[in-house]
């Protein structure tokens, strides 16, 4: 296969091509401008264009490409004056970004109608049949203009894993959905750390009127688990219809057969693989883990203890 | 890479203004940079060239070179080739690529490739604060959305059965992508879950069925787990009053809520699917409680004292 970077340069000169026989006249700097080149970039691209053509490959066949008085001229090139159409993946890319900032609540009146624009071109019959759907839990927007302003924010944060409810200031510094989850990622003055915190775990968030600045590079927008020390490994077997769990967590496989999929799953709480084998019932076994397995007993414990003193209602 | 891109500009360049599609040997002894003296040279690198065309969007097509269909030859159809300009404005286009630049599909922000084919980025730096993953996207999301977008039929294993499925939709909700659509032959609209499907194909046939009238995708599909399936009850949870919030972040409209003197709160839901439901109430561990229907306290029951 060839690189990514001939890929990417290829597909810059099939772009940029188009657009300056479209608009002649065009100066090196709206060139670059518009296409990321640097000018000795877009001058050997130029050149490169400048020996290809149709064959016979000489005077007249070979398109002409080059810079005069600062402006960019290509002529005889006109099978080059269309971009070339989006590729599947670069049109679902393109429209599932847009309706994304769309469904947020977030998106300027452009977008629409660029998103509009494209559909109608994409998808001539006008049904586009795509959605895209990220709305914000209400917290986002206020997480959101603080990361914007610099203003420290004080949070009340239940931990997913242990249900423990703290206090803390935080510097947010992004703030940013995955896999339908919202998240803030900053620095806890508490902890003197980084630290992620799901949105839909905060309780309460409310401006201290301190403020901050933000670090030069904010990491991307992801969240990755990355096992610790002190984290807890659990073997599982998983039977068919609990294969899933595979893919949403990030596991590691052991073996797989009739009896079905064994991962290993670390987690750096007992309580979080104890609720997913609860969910899981029977479609689980635990295989080797006994602090797990002590979370497990005592959440069932209490689970049957609650349903068999409660009053029934009555029917009706 | 010079050699490279010079040899495929070529390439495009002879395809584009031939009129008819043109074999593979007489590609080989016209377009300039082919002049390998190895078959084996000569076929890998057609291959490689001819590859990269298809994934930069080239609609690289194989066609018979005579009436008799014995063999064939590569064309670009210039109307194919060619991006309809969807003109826009440079505001417009400031927009797109803001949205392009702050969500990721498939590992990485959609990028600018894409945006220089429709005029070049413009010279903004400033990104929204937005930032959202939508998943690891890849050639099978593409490969669906081609078959909702041209009406093909789609092939796929799901829950270890062979489908055949009118794609209507494809939908992200909840950090997941669905496709929405019936079964060939059924008019029951069925949700499959994209990141559980394998052996996707697609049917050649283009246009190969409609869309019901008004047809909404994004309404196929629940806004909560539990609220997609077949069955059709109504429950009733108690939340306890150290959770009753975290409880509220999650329920959906139309539960209809009872707050409680003691700061618990009942909630009274739909649930079409028991399993999503019971999974769902046990992520409260002992702090919630399903009051009615006795099917569903029973069911919660069993499937605890099976865990472990």
């Amino acid at each position: 296969m060839s690189s990514p970077r001939t890929a990417r340069r290829l597909n810059r000169i099939l772009a940029m091509l188009p657009w300056v026989i479209a608009n002649p006249g065009a100066t090196v700097d709206e060139v670059c401008e518009r296409f990321a080149y640097s000018k000795q970039q877009l001058a050997s691209d130029l050149d490169l264009v400048f020996v290809c053509g149709l064959p016979g490959y000489g005077p007249g066949d070979l398109m002409v490409a080059y810079i005069h008085d600062d402006e960019v001229i290509v002529e005889m090139a006109d099978y080059f004056s269309n971009p070339v159409r989006l590729s599947a993946p670069e049109a679902l890319s393109l429209l599932a970004a847009g309706l994304a900032v769309l469904s947020s609540g977030q998106a300027p009146e452009a977008l629409q109608s660029a998103v509009d624009k494209l559909v109608r071109v994409l998808v001539p019959e006008g049904d586009l049949g795509l959605v895209v759907d990220l709305r914000e839990p209400e917290l986002v927007g206020t997480l959101r203009s603080a990361a914007a302003g610099g203003d420290v924010v004080h949070l009340t944060y239940t931990a997913l894993s242990t249900g423990e409810t703290t206090e803390r200031d935080i510097e947010p510094w992004s703030v940013f959905s995955t896999l339908g989850n919202w998240y803030v990622r900053g620095y806890c003055r508490l902890k003197q750390a980084e630290r992620v915190f799901r949105v839909d775990r905060i309780r309460d968030v409310t401006t201290t009127g301190d403020a901050f600045s933000p670090p030069e590079a904010v990491p991307p927008p992801i969240v990755q688990y990355t096992p610790g020390e002190e984290d807890i490994y659990v073997v599982i077997r998983l039977h068919p219809p609990a294969r899933w769990v595979a893919d949403y967590y990030p596991v590691e496989e052991i073996s797989d057969d009739e009896s079905g999929l064994v991962v290993r799953f670390s987690a750096n709480d007992a309580a979080v693989p104890a609720r997913l084998l609860l969910r899981l019932g029977a479609e689980a076994e635990l295989l080797d883990g006994s602090e797990v397995e002590r979370a497990v007993v005592d959440m069932k414990r209490r689970i049957v203890a609650r349903y068999a003193s409660s009053v029934w209602p009555a029917e009706g | 890479m010079q050699k490279v891109i010079e040899r495929i500009l070529n390439l495009l360049a002879f395809l584009l203004t031939a009129a008819r599609p043109v074999t593979a040997d007489e590609i080989r002894m016209t377009v300039a940079g082919y002049d390998q003296d190895s078959d084996d040279a000569w076929r890998r690198m057609f291959e490689r060239d001819k590859d990269l065309l298809r994934r930069l969007g080239v609609p690289l097509e194989t066609l018979p070179t005579d009436t008799w269909g014995v063999e064939h030859g590569y064309a670009v159809p210039r109307g194919r080739y060619a991006l309809p300009d969807p003109e826009l404005s440079d505001e417009e286009r400031t927009a797109l690529w803001l949205a392009a630049k702050v969500v990721r599909l498939g590992g990485g922000a959609s990028g600018p490739d894409a945006l220089f084919k429709l005029g070049g980025a413009p010279l903004v730096t400033a990104g929204e604060p937005l930032a959202a993953d939508l998943g690891s996207g890849g050639e099978v999301l593409a490969d669906l959305f081609v078959a909702v977008t041209e009406r093909r039929k789609a092939s796929f294993i799901y829950a270890e059965r062979p489908r055949l499925a009118l794609a209507y939709g494809l939908v992200h909700r909840r950090g997941h992508w669905y496709v929405v659509g019936p079964e060939d032959g059924s008019t029951t609209i069925k949700v499959f879950r994209v990141d559980r499907m394998s052996g996707l194909d697609l049917e050649d046939e283009v246009g190969s069925f409609e869309r019901p009238e008004g047809f909404r995708a994004g309404e196929a599909i629940p806004e909560a787990p539990w609220e997609a399936g077949p069955g059709d009850a109504e429950a009733v949870v108690r939340f306890d009053q150290s959770i009753a919030w975290w409880a509220r972040h999650q329920l959906v409209g139309g539960s209809v809520v009872t707050d409680r003197p003691d700061g618990s709160l009942d909630a009274r839901l739909r649930v079409a699917n028991p399993e999503a439901f019971i999974g769902w109430v046990l992520s409260f561990d002992a702090d919630a409680e399903i009051l009615e229907p006795i099917e569903l306290r029973a069911r919660l029951l069993e499937k605890v004292r099976a865990a472990g």
